[in-house]
């Protein structure tokens, strides 16, 4: 079974693929762009996530073992700051932490990894669209290059708009999703921090 | 100024403490199981982290000459400071626990 989905929050992620490990399923492979593909299991499996900053690869090799030797299998994960999948039969020690600290440290690399996401997804509006994101997201009618078109009538103007628009949209709407993906950055920012809050 | 992780959390006490023996990481979690007769079960990520957080702070040191991929770690003249430091705090919060007793003086 293949799921294609796309999430910014770590949280939510976790979540929504153990509701599908707990329907019967194992996850077989993670793709790089919101692939899933998962494989019924006779036994009943559990996923966490982790994030951990760039590491050496002496470091990296330090902390798959580790996880190794605890039955975790790392689905997708790479020692240059990204999330690490990690997957193992359910037996009762399902946990990857297992104090108030470590967690705190958990949710502070979050914390860290959402802001530095906004940031860049900021710089990359203000990049593309040279600040004139507001521009860029609400005068829809800029995103039309032809000549003359919004003073086409009828027929020649319906041909010119339809030709027009899979193009304009390629201009229209990066500006949207990436304003989205800032703002989504930023409370899922917001939700760590509380989450943080409750145990430090 | 005290150090940042004094005093010491739970499971960087049981550490340092099964690291008298030199031990790698999943043996660190069984010996600290064993220690604490099944009340700290440590997880792999709280282990990976309070082992890195040590060594950064040289209070525990992989063994050197071990060939395995396995680091095998040891506590160091350091962490055996610090423990004497923890020893002195909990033997004087014991002792507040005899002295504070009051209900059996009456």
């Amino acid at each position: 079974m293949k799921k294609r989905r796309w999430f910014i929050n770590l949280l939510k992620e976790e979540k929504w693929l153990n509701d599908r490990l707990a329907e019967g399923y194992a996850c077989r492979r993670i793709g790089p762009l919101g692939g899933y593909t998962f494989e019924p299991s006779g036994r009943r499996m559990v996923m966490r996530l982790d994030y951990q900053d760039r590491m050496s690869a002496g470091k990296y090799e330090d902390y798959k073992m580790t996880y190794a030797d605890f039955g975790w299998t790392l689905l997708k994960g790479s020692r240059w700051g990204s999330v690490q999948y990690w997957q193992k039969p359910a037996d009762g020690r399902d946990e990857i932490f297992s104090d108030a600290g470590s967690l705190v440290a958990f949710y502070k690399r979050l914390t860290h990894y959402a802001l530095t996401m906004a940031c860049l997804f900021f710089i990359y509006i203000c990049a593309v669209f040279n600040g004139r994101i507001f521009n860029a997201m609400f005068n829809i009618k800029a995103s039309y290059l032809t000549d003359g078109l919004w003073e086409m009538e009828g027929s020649s103007f319906w041909r010119a708009f339809l030709f027009e628009t899979p193009f304009a949209m390629l201009r229209f709407l990066p500006a949207w999703i990436f304003a989205i993906c800032c703002l989504m950055c930023l409370y899922s920012y917001y939700q760590y921090y509380k989450l943080k809050k409750n145990y430090a | 100024m005290k150090h940042p992780l004094l005093p010491l959390s739970e499971t960087m006490h049981y550490i340092l403490l099964s690291l008298k023996e030199p031990l790698h990481g999943y043996a660190i979690m069984q010996t600290v199981e064993e220690m604490s007769a099944g009340t700290v079960i440590l997880a792999a990520g709280t282990l990976y982290g309070a082992v890195e957080n040590l060594s950064k702070h040289g209070w525990i040191e992989p063994v050197p000459g071990e060939t395995g991929r396995r680091k095998v770690y040891r506590i160091t003249q350091d962490g055996e400071r610090i423990l004497e430091i923890e020893r002195r705090r909990v033997e004087h919060l014991l002792s507040l626990y005899e002295t504070r007793d009051l209900h059996e003086e009456t």
